[in-house]
């Protein structure tokens, strides 16, 4: 009474293909943002709390490795937007041409970088 | 699967024990339910995800005072309640999917999709709690 289980495919069976990897990016994104809502679901605690456990979330949420991980949360919260509106079009039924799939394949690598770097513009310049 | 006794004596509706069986071999009719709840969710996060990044991004160096009144006026602090809300139910969905993929032990996959769950429910409720100590306080 076993349900049929996906086994790891890419690596051992599948040649490298741009669609796939970006498919596996999407759930590796999605994991370090869940990740990442630890972070976020405590520093609302530590507004609420204030004193002594908000100074030490700020501490880290600015330091050095507060900031690059910010940073690579924004990035992936990006590809996993941009990705997830590929895979809602895909659910309405849209983009499974293999033009189409490429073409949207090249859309989600570019369309986040261009929206992380206009996100911490004003971070960066102020 | 062809080896499996005939479950044709009873329906799932009938008979509790039915139903049992059949869910291990997939959904017994909450399937579509949780892949609408994805997809349902991350239309959700869409304008909620992009409205709190970049007030994330704009309060992340600010202090707690500024942090706290951005909180307590009624748009964010129902927009940050609403987004919680809909990234941990879009979380545990996710987890949940990769861990069914990957987890191959059934006990193990229970004790893991439990503790998401759990995980979840708790950061939900605690950060909905925090926004609303703010809000109701001002």
């Amino acid at each position: 009474m076993e349900r049929p289980l996906s086994p790891f495919m890419f690596p051992a069976w599948y040649r490298f293909q741009i669609t796939s990897a970006l498919s596996i990016l999407h759930r590796l994104t999605g994991i370090a943002l869940s990740v990442g809502s630890i972070l976020l679901a405590w520093w609302l605690i530590a507004v609420a709390a204030g004193g002594q456990i908000f100074a030490a979330t700020h501490a880290f949420i600015a330091s050095p490795i507060g900031v690059v991980l910010l940073f690579l949360w924004s990035v992936a919260f990006f590809y996993h937007l941009c990705n997830g509106v590929r895979h809602l079009a895909w659910d309405a039924g849209y983009g499974f041409e293999l033009r189409q799939a490429f073409l949207g394949s090249y859309a989600v690598l570019a369309a986040p970088g261009v929206l992380t770097v206009f996100a911490w513009l004003p971070v960066w310049l102020i | 699967m062809a080896n499996t006794p005939s479950l044709s004596d009873g329906t799932a509706l009938r008979d509790e024990n039915v139903l049992r069986r059949v869910r291990q071999f997939g959904s017994a009719r909450d399937g579509s339910r949780e892949w609408q709840l994805q997809r349902k969710s991350a239309l959700a996060l869409i304008p909620l995800g992009l409205y709190f990044v970049a007030s994330m991004l704009w309060l992340a160096s600010s202090d707690q005072l500024t942090a706290a009144q951005w909180l307590s006026s009624p748009l964010p602090a129902l927009l940050t309640i609403l987004f919680v809300i809909a990234l941990f139910a879009h979380a545990v969905v996710g987890l949940r999917s990769v861990l069914l993929d990957y987890v191959h032990t059934r006990s193990l996959l229970i004790a893991a999709a439990l503790l998401v769950r759990a995980a979840a429910i708790l950061l939900a409720g605690a950060s909905v709690l925090a926004v609303l100590k703010l809000f109701l306080a001002r």
